[in-house]
């Protein structure tokens, strides 16, 4: 019998299916029942924190935010106590910026230059470079930062403010740096009456430095010269900006530091708190510690062959990094090193320690003051949230981008 | 299948996939060597020579700081204060005994991951190797090195005696784990579970929900060793199985019952004790929630999905401290309890809640890699959805992430400095501590925080050192 006779294939369609067996139902079936219960649970909990808060005559709304704030901010004068609970968050907000802003500088300088001396021919080089990631990216930002804010600062080795330390600009009488425990005074450009032309010419000056690089970058693809474009732009750029100046009579004039009589305060310039320079230089190395490893990373991730090709065609060891390693090596390394910038940026608010007054510190402030703290954080939050998401969607969109362009 | 494209190895901090090239590392003669590193052109011999002095002058000044000028007496009178800072001092015998009991479950730990590595060599037919002394030194060093400085400032032969009796211990159970068959590995796991438990619930105390934690390794290693006996009928075995593990759960409630002794309260471990106990706490939470976290992010469910990824995404965009001032002021007022939670278990929560979206996003990079035929095969053979995943699909994906979770994990353990903030006395609060004294206002400050930040580093260091070779071990990427 070696016939072997094809069962006809049971019919599925009239075979019914238990309901509870059915995939179709059981996924609708397990989604209700998971949003169920975790609608369920937040609802407890936003139960229990409303009867918890009612229970303590806590305020549930954000009425507050309009109410004054009732204190001072420190090294900030220009404040005023009896400013809204929103002008406090809008001062936070700023300062969390300044601060993230300038430690980004600082990581990816410091970053940029670690990650290459990583990959250094030369051993002591890389050895030294090694020995810098390792040890910043091992001991918390926190402590870096609280060692900077106290053991430099403080209770470091700059005098007190009556005693500042002050060096004067090349020989003038002016001082350029104010330099004491607490405060630094810098130089700074103050606005004359003259400087709304000015900041027309300004624009102007972009506008022109833009359509130079335009034009450069066409008369290259036209012709083949070398377009320049950078340095063509940044030249129009400044030419421009430095004639407008000169033209008005002088936009700004310069503004020098001065201990004032009491020995308080620094007077005129720019000044600079210990915890605005302890967070930033603190975080910008830390955070270097990280980008040197994601420029690392990015460099061994470009393919030998471009190396060997571009030692192939006789470029130096300059334009074999500038023009072939380095370009491929960001594209590698930018989704990475955003992440560590976001980082940064979220981590400013370790700059409580060193009471210096970003958004989180002001708000730990304001809820010490009492403010509703449920409020108070999610605002708090909120900020963060809004900052980080709108990064996140650039980065995603990018992203995209290169992968289009990459096959 | 020829392995014709490079090695590539994965950076576990920045996700960047690296072509390993094989160098071949040759000794050169010292002048050859020289030559070659340091003085190949002429702008690197300047480099050298520059660098050179610098390093030494460097060097001398650290040096010169270290042995003669630094202030360590804030240290050194206070070295009980940065360890456990203000916890009760007539308590101390319990945390000799948990650092005895936790160097046991080490030991243990290690020894079991020997045995299943001799077992896993025996099963594809190589050799097991052993590393050499001089590199476990090396890997360690960090470790070593703070537990010499800490031995160093002390002024009794307490300290002594507890490390030499405590590695003795951990060495003991080394030399037994490792022995054990490959087979039983498990039971060892189990053990170390029950001794972390136990090591934690000397100094907490055994009373309330102990017994279940305590009762579910046991439980389980009980479980499996019956599960061995191939003379019972399977349907019989299994209802065994079930009773036993249910009666070890009912003995140790009655157990706790009985006892129920109350250790010390968790808001008084202070110190660098609370540094590493609330990052243990928080690894050991943060994993389970965020590989579910990571299941939920890649489920079929739409509602599963979103629902993951808001959480993930929310967490992911807020600072730690934002959390932390939360467990501060109010994550209390979410539960429906009159009697408020420690700080310390409000702390850690968030914690927890903090970095399981970090494990998540982590273990959904894992899940990611592994490739698609993988699951299609396991739904070919009929494997069910949930075995797929099970068996087929998360081995391979958190074997691929191991690194970057210790990585993960490092940084929990660093971000537990923050604790600071909300007024714990950990490392740092316990130097506020020391700087408050009289003798102390504003004297040694960088000394106490050098130290501090090499206690942080030494432990750090030592992990990352740990997930390197770990990486190399498993082979990741090598496929």
């Amino acid at each position: 019998m070696s016939q072997t006779t094809l069962e006809p294939p049971p019919d599925v369609e009239s075979e019914q299916i238990a309901w509870y067996r059915n995939v179709e139902t059981l996924r609708i079936v397990g989604q209700v029942a998971a949003v169920v219960l975790v609608v369920g649970l937040l609802f407890w909990l936003f139960n229990n924190l409303l009867t918890n808060l009612n229970r303590l005559n806590i305020n549930t709304d954000f009425g507050f935010l309009s109410r004054p704030t009732n204190f001072q901010i420190s090294f900030d004068e220009g404040f005023d106590p009896r400013s809204s609970v929103w002008q406090m968050v809008l001062v936070g907000i700023k300062n969390t910026f300044l601060a993230g802003i300038v430690g980004i500088i600082i990581a990816s300088i410091v970053g940029l230059v670690i990650g290459i001396a990583r990959l250094s021919s030369n051993w002591l080089v890389s050895r030294l470079a090694t020995i810098y990631v390792e040890a910043f990216r091992n001991i918390p930002p926190l402590v870096i930062i609280i060692f900077f804010g106290f053991a430099i600062f403080t209770f470091g080795p700059f005098p007190v403010l009556e005693e500042a330390t002050q060096i004067s600009w090349f020989g003038s009488d002016n001082t350029a740096l104010v330099l004491s425990n607490r405060v630094w005074g810098v130089p700074s450009l103050i606005a004359e009456d003259n400087v709304g032309i000015f900041w027309a010419i300004f624009v102007f000056a972009i506008v022109a430095a833009v359509g130079v690089a335009i034009y450069r970058t066409r008369l290259s693809d036209r012709t083949g010269v070398l377009h320049h474009r950078v340095r063509w732009a940044l030249g129009t750029f400044a030419i421009i900006a430095l004639a407008g100046h000169f033209i008005v009579g002088g936009a700004f004039s310069a503004s020098w530091p001065v201990v004032s009589e009491n020995g308080r305060r620094i007077d005129n310039g720019f000044v600079l708190n210990f915890g605005y320079i302890s967070t930033t230089v603190a975080l910008g190395l830390y955070t270097a510690s990280h980008v040197a490893e994601i420029i690392r990373g990015s460099i061994l991730a470009v393919p030998k062959g471009q190396s060997e090709a571009a030692n192939a065609i006789a470029l130096r060891a300059f334009q074999r990094y500038r023009y072939i390693v380095l370009p491929q090596a960001l594209r590698i390394a930018l989704p990475p090193t955003i992440n560590q910038y976001l980082n940064l940026i979220k981590n400013t608010s370790l700059g409580i320690a060193v009471s210096y007054a970003e958004i989180t510190l002001l708000t730990k402030t304001s809820i010490g003051n009492g403010r509703p703290a449920p409020q108070s954080i999610a605002v708090l939050m909120a900020v963060y949230l809004l900052f980080s998401l709108t990064i996140s969607f650039l980065l995603n969109i990018y992203n995209r981008r290169i992968q289009l362009v990459e096959r | 299948m020829a392995t014709e494209t490079p090695f590539t190895h994965i950076d576990p901090d920045t996700g960047i996939a690296i072509p390993e090239v094989d160098v071949p590392s040759q000794k050169l003669p010292p002048g050859e060597w020289l030559r070659k590193n340091l003085f190949n052109n002429w702008y690197n011999s300047l480099i050298t020579v520059l660098l050179t002095i610098g390093v030494a002058y460097v060097s001398w000044r650290v040096l010169r700081f270290v042995f003669v000028t630094a202030k360590w007496e804030p240290v050194r009178e206070n070295l009980t204060l940065i360890n456990i800072g203000t916890y009760p001092r007539d308590e101390q015998w319990r945390v000799v005994a948990q650092v005895l009991i936790w160097s046991g479950a080490a030991g243990l730990g290690i020894g079991a991951a020997v045995a299943g590595a001799k077992f896993r060599a025996l099963q594809a037919g190589m050799e097991y190797v052993v590393d050499p002394a001089l590199a476990k030194v090396k890997r360690y060093s960090g470790l070593l090195l703070l537990g010499l400085v800490f031995l160093g400032f002390t002024k009794t032969f307490g300290p002594l005696i507890l490390t030499v009796v405590s590695l003795a211990v951990a060495y003991a159970l080394y030399w037994v784990a490792s022995r054990v068959a490959g087979h039983n590995v498990g039971l060892l796991w189990a053990g170390v579970a029950a001794l972390m438990v136990f090591g934690f619930q000397i100094v907490s105390g055994f009373f309330g929900m102990g017994w279940l934690w305590m009762g579910v390794p046991i439980a389980a290693a009980v479980y499996s060793v019956i599960g061995r006996n191939e003379t019972i009928e399977p349907r019989r075995l299994r209802l065994i199985q079930i009773g036993a593990a249910l009666g070890v759960l009912v003995v140790l409630f009655v157990v706790y019952l009985v006892v129920d002794s109350v250790g010390v309260e968790w808001d008084e471990w202070e110190g660098f004790h609370l540094n590493l106990l609330a990052a243990a706490i928080a690894i050991a939470l943060s994993f389970p929630l965020g590989l579910l976290l990571a299941l939920g992010r890649r489920s079929s469910f739409p509602a599963l999905r979103i629902m993951s990824t808001t959480y993930i995404e929310i967490i992911r965009g807020v600072p730690l401290i934002s959390l932390l001032l939360m467990a501060q002021f109010f994550i209390g007022f979410f539960l429906d309890t009159r009697t408020p939670l420690s700080l310390f278990t409000r702390a850690t929560a968030a914690m927890t809640l903090f970095t399981a979206a970090y494990v998540a996003e982590i273990v959904r990079g894992g899940l990611q890699a592994v490739p698609k035929g993988q699951t299609e095969a396991g739904n070919s053979v009929g494997m069910a959805p949930w075995s797929v995943t099970r068996l087929i699909v998360l081995p391979q994906a958190l074997r691929a992430v191991i690194p970057a979770m210790v990585g993960q994990f490092i940084s929990l353990f660093k971000d537990t400095s923050l604790l600071l903030i909300i007024g714990k006395i950990e490392i740092l609060g316990a130097r506020e501590i020391i700087h408050g004294q009289e003798a102390y206002r504003g004297f040694g400050i960088a000394e106490t925080l050098v130290f501090a930040a090499f206690a942080f580093w030494a432990v750090s260091f030592t992990m990352s050192r740990e997930s390197q070779r770990l990486e190399r071990k498993l082979g990741v990427g090598e496929r």
